[in-house]
């Protein structure tokens, strides 16, 4: 369960959120929707623990203070962030990262690291339910790779580290309809009890493919409005003026 | 006539005093060899024999290869790659004496190749920054004729002064030169990579990357020249030097120079010097790789991105660069 309380992000000294309440349980997909500006992406390395990313106020995952930690520990106690912008790494092959990333998180949690041939095994099954050739992982990570091969690598990872929250970062931008189809089906698959899915977008598209449980409209750092699906909906008729408004 | 040093007024070695590292040391024993620079001057001085390798290929198609030490305090070979040869040389200079000057002349004939490794390691004993006392100086003088090829790749881990010279003259048309190599320091040692490659020949390619790291209180050079006199049409050279600056206190000097007088040629270059990407290094972070572990994965990737993929040493080589980043 993720829970943020007067949740507020400065940048640079701005303050971008501005006093965030949100409460998504465990076991259920919550979509944050907002206007370009309103703060989404800020939201989110906020919660990643981005330097430079002042946050204040309260955000816990299943009763653990995050802001207290660095970014490798939220992501040992289950935090995952999949990035609007995935970085290339010319120089690190996709599995040496993976596996790097794998076993340090199983590190900070104070299991026991997998050997080579047993994670090699799991990888590969993941990748293929992803449709992604094994080609892929023995490049340089997202190294040249077009933005839908970023985006299945990022849900590649998604797949692989099992993350107690999930934050999904415009997960739907620069995929065509058949990538998107992909990735989010490897989303719907990850649905567990035991994870809160927070999916962050601009438009209701994604949402057609990831159904939410609770949607949470953005606008100038608060939360406007929450609803059911149906807000979303009713965002895509007719657009987030009134909320900028009223904001 | 005993020995001029050259100081930073020097142009050539604006960057690396060599006076100033070499103030106390006796060197009036070293007379200026005719013609020849102050490391070749000083490698023939100490040099007790001249070490001379012909490079035949092994069944005519293998390279061979051979191991060249510096142990001493000079060393001069001759090297000569006969036409159609290929052989490989790996040149090693150690980090135990106080002051050690190399000279290796090289001839490739028509067709002939070869593929020289330069490593020059740190002391073997971790040395303090003031206690390191070493002066490695190393030049190599390169022929390459018709259609000849010259690869080199410098691993260079830096000392008081060391200082990797490399002068190519492609004098054949169709020749090719590579040289590639990396650089990194750590605090009080100073890495310098200094290289020309003329091209006396027309339809010679010149490929040349150059990676380096230093951390606080090392200092990296590069100097890199390339010259394409007017005869020298069809001409293809590339020559890239980029560093990462990994703490406050740490210094690059990079000097590149493409001087071109031909003009049916393509020719490209570019120098950057910058910190470590911000946003790699969060990437990895937020997937759980810890801070030292991630900056190291990525220094890493940085830095051997210079080592040819086909280089038969690659993974001796990186192995050198992962121990150096994990000390």
């Amino acid at each position: 369960m993720l829970e943020l309380k007067d949740f507020r992000v400065s940048v640079g000294g701005a303050e971008i959120i501005k006093g965030v309440n949100l409460i998504a349980p465990s076991g259920e997909v919550h979509a944050i929707m907002g206007p370009n500006g309103s703060g989404k992406s800020t939201l989110s390395y906020a919660l990643a623990g981005r330097e430079g990313y002042e946050a204040s106020g309260v955000a816990k995952l299943d009763g653990q203070d995050l802001l207290a930690l660095a970014p490798e520990e939220r992501a040992h106690k289950g935090l995952f962030l999949s990035f609007q912008y995935p970085v290339e790494l010319a120089g690190v092959p996709a599995l040496t990262f993976l596996k790097a990333a794998f076993n340090a998180q199983r590190k900070g949690r104070g299991e026991k690291e997998m050997a080579a041939p047993e994670f090699l095994k799991l990888v590969r099954s993941k990748a293929e339910a992803l449709k992604m050739p094994q080609e892929m992982l023995k490049r340089g990570l997202n190294a040249g790779f077009s933005g839908g091969e970023k985006k299945r690598m990022e849900a590649l990872q998604l797949s692989l580290f099992q993350p107690k929250l999930a934050i999904l970062d415009e997960t739907d931008s620069g995929l065509d309809i058949d990538a998107l189809k992909i990735v989010a089906d490897a989303v719907n698959a990850t649905r567990a009890p035991d994870r809160t899915m927070l999916v962050i977008t601009h438009y209701q598209r994604l949402l057609d493919f990831i159904k939410p449980d609770r949607v949470h409209v953005l606008a100038r750092g608060r939360i406007a409005a929450s609803g059911g699906p149906e807000l979303a909906l009713e965002l895509e008729r007719s657009g987030y003026d009134r909320y900028l408004e009223a904001a | 006539m005993s020995l001029a040093l050259p100081s930073r007024r020097d142009e050539a070695w604006k960057y690396s005093d060599l006076a100033r590292a070499l103030s106390g040391h006796d060197l009036s024993s070293v007379a200026p060899a005719r013609g020849g620079s102050v490391i070749a001057s000083m490698a023939r001085a100490f040099a007790e024999e001249e070490r001379v390798l012909t490079i035949a290929s092994r069944d005519g198609v293998h390279a061979v290869e051979h191991s060249l030490s510096h142990e001493a305090r000079g060393a001069v070979t001759r090297i000569h790659v006969p036409a159609l040869q290929a052989g490989m040389v790996v040149e090693t200079i150690y980090g135990h004496l106080n002051l050690a000057a190399g000279l290796s002349e090289i001839r490739i004939e028509e067709g002939g190749a070869l593929t020289r490794i330069v490593i020059q390691q740190d002391a073997q004993k971790a040395v303090s920054a003031e206690e390191i006392a070493q002066v490695a100086l190393n030049e190599a003088r390169v022929s390459v004729a018709a259609g000849g090829t010259f690869r080199q790749f410098v691993i260079a881990e830096g000392a008081k002064l060391a200082r990797i010279e490399t002068h190519v003259a492609l004098d054949g048309e169709g020749g090719e030169v590579e040289l590639n190599g990396v650089y990194m320091v750590r605090e009080g040692r100073h890495a310098d990579l200094t290289s020309t490659v003329t091209h006396q020949a027309a339809n010679a390619r010149t490929k040349q990357l150059i990676k380096g790291v230093a951390r606080k209180g090392g200092r990296g050079v590069f100097q890199g020249r390339i010259v394409v006199p007017r005869g020298a049409q069809g001409t293809d050279a590339r020559q890239y030097h980029r560093a990462i600056l990994l703490e406050d206190g740490a210094e690059i000097d990079a000097k590149p120079e493409l001087e071109i007088y031909a003009d049916d040629v393509s020719c490209a270059h570019g120098n950057a010097i910058g910190a470590l990407d911000a946003d790699q290094l969060f990437y990895a972070r937020a997937r759980g790789i810890p801070e030292a572990e991630a900056r190291a994965l990525l220094i890493e990737a940085f830095l051997i991105e210079a080592i040819p993929e086909d280089l038969p040493q690659r993974d001796d080589l990186i192995t050198r660069v992962q121990r150096w980043l994990q000390t």
